[in-house]
C-alpha cells in the first residue's frame, strides 16, 4: 500500500554482495532518524555465501509487522531473486531498482506489465570500482542511490556508513562514502524520476536497534542473571553469544554445555546454589530439557528458560517460525509440573517477558518458559530506550527469594506448606537451612516419602502458588472497541500482524476488537471473559496447524456458553502471518455476519 | 572458634534404604570420617546425586544435598559449584547412573576440570530396579536383562576417566573403608575434578562373595609410581586381572572457574572498565 510515511524495501542477491551489511546500514540511519524500522533477514542454508534476502520496513509512524508486501525492490543480482520469490510478495506498482549490468532473465523472471513501469537502472559494480576501487562497495553506491531517489535520510545514512566500518582502515571508510556519494550523484545527474514515492518523515529522537534475542539477553542481565548455562541451536544461539560476551563483564558466569540436558541441570545446580539462572533453546532443546524442567518444578527451584520456536516437529525447520510448542510448554513432561509460561509479542516485549520470567520464578520458586520465536528472535525492531532503563515498579523491580528468617531456621522445613505454597528457601552457605532437595516426592522437610497423602498435600502446595499468580498480574493487550461484535484473540508474535489487522479494519469502518495474553499459563480467565462476553464471533489466529491455541483456550472458555462462534485460523508455521491475510478474514467474518443482521 | 564436627555430626535423620550387607554403608561410614578429617562445614558443603541405590546416599549426610534425576549429578553439580567456588561439591553415584544414561556427561566435566569430586560406588548391576545388566557387568553373566548372560565388554571406568583427561583418578573398595576414606580425602582436597571408583558390591543382585572375589583380587598400589605419568596410569588400568587401589593418576591443572577468573572475568571487566551498567550496555544498540 504506497504510503510516503511508510516504506517497504526488499533487496535480493547473492551471500557475498553485503545485502545485510545495506540492510543494517540502512535501519540504523532511519533509527539515529528516531523512525520506526523492522527488518527480517532470510539466507540460504549454505553457511556462508549462497543467495540472501532482507526486508526493511522504514516509517515516521509506528509499525506492528514487516508489512505484505514490497514497495521498493532493489536486485543486486537477478540470478539469486528467484529463490525469494515467495517471501518477497511485490506491490502491483513496485519500484525496481537493478544495476543495468545485471539483466533480468527475462523468461524466467514472473513480472506482470505494471510491475515493470517503475525501472531504475543503475551501474552500481560499475560505479563502486570508478569511485571506491572494488565492486565490492555495490551495495553502498545502491544505499546512495535509493536514499537519492525515495529521499531517504542521506546524512544518517552517511553517518551509519561510517560507524558500520569504524573498525576499518581511514581509507576502506572513505571508499565507502565516495561510493554512496557516487550512488547519489549519479541518480541526482542521469536519473529521471517518475514513480511517485517520496518518504516524508519528521525528525525524532533517536532509537535502538536490536533483534529480538539480544533483548531477551539484556533483559536476562537487567533481571541480575547470575549464571546461564546452554548449548547452541538456531534460531536461539545469539542469546547465548551475546550472553557469554556481557554477562562476565557483570561478574556473571557463561558456560557452553555438552547438551540441552546438561544445560538445564546446570541451572538447577545454580538455582539450588541461591543464584539466578536461565538457559535458552529451541524445541528439540526443550525436548531433550523436559525432565529436567519437572526437576524444577518438583525440587521448587527458580529457574528461566528460553524456547525461541522453530517450525517442527523434530528437526523441522531451523530458521523458520512456528508456534507449534505451547502445549509441550505447558504439558510437556511427565507428572502435574507446575510451570509459568510466558510469551513477548514482539522484540521491546522480549526485554519485558524475560524480566517478568525472572520475577516469577524467583517469588513463586518455579520454572518459567519464555516462548518467544524465530520470527521475533531474528529480526530487528527500533526500541524506544527508555523503554529498557531502570524502574522500580512492578516486576521490573527486581525480586530476590524469599530465604529463611532465624525463626525458620530453628527447625527449617524447606518445603513447608505456606498459604501461597512458596516456602521460605534456603541454599548453600546459610548455616542451618541444609536440607535435602530431590526430584522424589518429599515432605516439607524434604525427607523422601512414598504415601498417597504426602504427595496429594505436597502437589496441592506446588500448584497453590499459580492462584497467587493468577491474583497479582493482570496485564492484557486489547485492541479496537471493547464493545466490538468480532474479536480476533492470538498469542505471541502473531500479535503484529493482528494489530495491524484490527487497526486496519476499524478504519475502515468495521468493528474489530483483539486481545493478546502475555502470561500464558497459568490462564488468566477475567481479561478473557470480559473479552468474549459480548462477541459474536471470534477468530483464533495461530501458527500451529493443530490449533493448540484454541485447543488449549476451549478448555477454560466455553464459548458456546456466551454464544459466540468460534472460528479457527490455524496454519502451518514457516512464514509468519501476513496483515492481509488476517485483514481478509475480518472482512469475511464481517461480512457474514451482517449478512445475518 | 567453635567446637570440632565429629562424623557424627554429617549424619542426617534419615536411616539408608539400602539392603544388609551392602558395601554402599562402607562408604557412607568413611564419607562422615572423611567429612570430620576435612572438618567440612555443612552450610558450605553440597552432596549431589541421579537415581540409583548409591544416589540415595547424600539424603543420609547433613549438608546441602541433592537427589536430582537418572544420570545429571555432574552438570547439577557444575552449577552448584560455579555458583559457589567456596563451597566443597561432591558428585556422588552408581555405574549405571554415571557410566550409562549419564556417561555423556563425565568427559566434559573432567576436560573442564571442574573442581568438583565424582565418587561412583560400582556394583556392576542396577539394584535399585532389582537387577539388570549395567555398562560394568562381566561379560557373560546372567542378569534379569541378560537371561542368556551379558553381551556387552566390561567398560574400565579408570582407563576412561585417564583418557577423558581427568586430573584426578583413584580406586578403593567398600571392604576397607579406611581407604576408602584415605582417597575421599585426597580426592576433596584435590584441586581440578577428582574421581574416585569405589568397588561397592551388591550382595543381593550380584551374590554374597562379592566382598571376598574383590578381596581376593585387590592390590594396593605402592606409592611410588609417578602419578603424573598417563601411560603408567594406563598400565595399572589395564590389568583387569587385579585390581589396584589408590591414586593412579593425579596432575593439578587450572580448573575451569580458576580460568574464567583469570582470562574470561578479567577481560571481561577489564573491557567493561567495572561492572557494565545496563545504560553502558544499552550502548552498542544505538544506531
Amino acid at each position: 500500500m504506497l504510503n510516503n510515511k511508510n516504506i517497504v524495501i526488499g533487496i535480493a542477491g547473492s551471500g557475498g554482495e553485503g545485502i545485510i551489511s545495506a540492510g543494517e546500514i540502512l535501519v540504523n540511519a532511519a533509527s539515529s532518524e528516531g523512525l520506526f524500522v523492522f527488518m527480517l533477514k532470510s539466507v540460504g542454508a549454505q553457511i556462508r555465501g549462497g543467495e540472501s534476502s532482507i526486508r526493511v520496513r522504514v516509517s515516521d509512524l509506528p509499525v506492528q509487522s514487516q508489512g505484505d508486501r514490497i514497495d521498493v525492490l532493489v536486485v543486486l543480482s537477478w540470478k539469486n531473486f528467484l529463490r525469494f520469490k515467495s517471501e518477497l510478495q511485490l506491490e502491483e506498482k513496485v519500484i525496481i531498482v537493478s544495476d543495468t549490468d545485471d539483466p533480468m532473465p527475462d523468461e524466467e523472471i514472473p513480472l506482470t506489465e505494471s510491475q515493470r513501469e517503475f525501472w531504475y537502472k543503475i551501474p552500481f559494480a560499475k560505479l563502486a570500482e570508478e569511485h571506491a576501487g572494488t565492486h565490492q562497495a555495490k551495495n553502498i553506491v545502491m544505499l546512495g542511490a535509493i536514499s537519492e531517489i525515495f529521499s531517504l535520510p542521506r546524512e544518517a545514512l552517511s553517518k551509519s556508513i561510517k560507524k558500520k566500518f569504524k573498525y576499518k582502515t581511514p581509507e576502506i571508510i572513505e571508499s565507502n562514502i565516495k561510493a554512496m556519494v557516487a550512488g547519489v550523484e549519479y541518480v541526482k545527474t542521469q536519473v529521471v524520476k517518475n514513480d511517485p514515492l517520496t518518504f516524508e518523515y519528521q525528525h525524532r529522537e533517536p532509537r535502538l536497534v536490536m533483534q529480538g534475542n539480544e533483548a531477551v539477553a539484556l533483559g536476562a542481565i537487567y533481571a541480575g542473571l547470575d549464571y546461564y548455562a546452554g548449548y547452541p541451536i538456531t534460531p536461539s544461539t545469539e542469546i547465548m553469544e551475546w550472553i557469554s560476551r556481557y554477562l562476565p563483564q557483570r561478574d556473571g558466569i557463561a558456560m557452553q554445555m555438552e547438551d540441552e540436558l546438561a544445560s538445564i541441570n546446570a541451572i538447577l545446580g545454580a538455582s539450588f546454589a541461591g543464584k539466578k539462572a536461565m538457559t535458552a533453546t529451541s524445541g528439540p532443546g526443550i525436548s531433550l530439557m523436559s525432565e529436567g524442567i519437572g526437576l524444577a518444578s518438583m525440587a521448587e527451584l527458580p529457574v528461566v528458560i528460553i524456547n525461541v520456536q522453530r517450525g517442527g516437529p523434530s528437526t523441522g525447520l531451523p530458521t523458520k517460525t512456528e508456534q507449534a510448542d505451547l502445549m509441550q510448554a505447558i504439558w510437556g513432561g511427565h507428572g502435574d509440573s507446575p510451570r509459568v509460561v510466558i510469551a513477548p509479542c514482539d522484540v521491546e516485549d522480549c526485554f519485558d517477558s524475560t524480566v517478568l520470567a525472572f520475577y516469577i520464578a524467583e517469588k513463586y520458586q518455579c520454572p518459567v518458559i519464555v516462548l518467544s520465536d524465530q520470527f521475533i528472535g531474528h529480526r530487528k525492531e527500533s526500541i524506544n530506550p527508555e523503554s529498557m532503563r531502570g524502574s522500580k515498579v512492578g516486576f521490573r523491580k527486581i525480586y530476590h527469594r524469599d530465604t529463611p528468617s532465624a525463626e525458620d531456621l530453628k527447625d527449617y522445613h524447606r518445603f513447608k506448606i505456606t498459604e501461597t505454597g512458596v516456602s521460605p528457601m534456603s541454599y548453600l552457605g546459610i548455616k542451618g537451612g541444609e536440607y535435602l532437595g530431590s526430584g522424589i516426592e518429599h515432605d516439607e522437610k524434604g525427607s523422601p516419602r512414598g504415601d498417597a497423602a504426602n504427595h496429594a498435600k505436597m502437589t496441592e502446595k506446588r500448584w497453590k502458588k499459580f492462584e497467587y499468580i493468577k491474583e497479582e498480574f493482570r496485564f492484557e493487550r486489547f485492541y479496537g472497541p471493547k464493545d466490538a461484535k468480532l474479536g480476533i484473540i492470538a498469542w505471541g508474535s502473531t500479535k503484529g500482524a493482528v494489530k495491524e489487522a484490527v487497526l486496519k479494519a476499524n478504519a475502515m469502518g468495521m468493528s474489530v476488537g483483539a486481545i493478546i495474553p502475555q502470561i500464558i499459563y497459568p490462564f488468566l480467565i477475567e481479561p478473557f471473559k470480559e473479552f468474549i462476553k459480548n462477541k459474536d464471533r471470534v477468530i483464533i489466529a495461530e501458527m500451529s496447524y493443530a490449533g493448540q491455541f484454541r485447543r488449549y483456550l476451549r478448555g477454560f472458555l466455553r464459548f458456546s456458553q456466551y454464544g459466540v462462534k468460534v472460528v479457527p485460523f490455524a496454519k502451518a508455521g514457516g512464514a509468519p502471518f501476513m496483515v492481509e491475510e488476517i485483514l481478509n478474514k475480518i472482512i469475511k467474518e464481517w461480512k457474514e455476519m451482517e449478512a445475518r443482521r | 572458634m567453635s567446637e570440632a564436627l565429629k562424623s557424627t555430626d554429617y549424619k542426617s535423620n534419615l536411616k539408608p534404604i539400602w539392603c544388609p550387607g551392602c558395601g554402599n554403608f562402607g562408604v557412607l561410614s568413611a564419607i562422615y570420617k572423611a567429612f570430620e578429617e576435612l572438618q567440612l562445614q555443612p552450610e558450605n558443603t553440597a552432596v549431589c546425586s541421579g537415581i540409583g541405590c548409591s544416589s540415595r546416599l547424600p539424603g543420609y549426610i547433613n549438608a546441602y544435598t541433592f537427589n536430582g534425576i537418572h544420570g545429571r549429578v555432574l552438570p547439577f553439580a557444575t552449577g552448584v559449584k560455579m555458583s559457589h567456588p567456596e563451597a566443597t561439591v561432591i558428585a556422588v553415584g552408581g555405574d549405571g547412573d554415571g557410566f550409562s544414561i549419564g556417561a555423556g556427561h563425565i568427559g566434559h566435566a573432567a576436560r573442564k576440570n571442574i573442581d568438583i569430586t565424582y565418587i561412583v560406588m560400582d556394583n556392576n548391576i542396577y539394584g535399585l530396579t532389582k537387577g539388570q545388566a549395567s555398562p560394568t557387568t562381566p561379560l557373560g553373566v546372567r542378569t534379569k536383562t541378560t537371561y542368556y548372560g551379558n553381551m556387552g565388554m566390561t567398560f574400565n571406568p579408570v582407563r576412561m576417566l585417564i583418557a577423558y583427561k581427568a586430573s584426578f583418578v583413584a580406586r578403593t573398595f567398600a571392604g576397607d573403608p579406611k581407604h576408602v576414606q584415605k582417597m575421599i580425602v585426597e580426592a576433596i582436597q584435590h584441586p581440578g575434578f577428582s574421581f574416585v571408583e569405589i568397588l561397592s558390591p551388591c550382595v543381593t543382585f550380584r551374590g554374597k562373595d562379592q566382598f571376598k572375589i574383590i578381596r581376593d583380587k585387590v592390590t594396593y598400589l605402592d606409592g611410588v609410581h609417578d602419578i603424573e605419568d598417563e601411560l603408567k596410569a594406563f598400565d595399572i588400568a589395564n590389568n583387569e586381572e587385579h585390581f589396584a587401589l589408590g591414586v593412579i593418576y593425579k596432575k593439578r591443572r587450572p580448573t575451569y572457574y580458576e580460568i574464567v577468573m583469570d582470562k574470561v572475568t578479567a577481560k571481561a571487566k577489564a573491557a567493561s572498565n567495572g561492572i557494565a551498567q545496563i545504560d553502558k550496555l544499552l550502548e552498542q544498540f544505538q544506531p
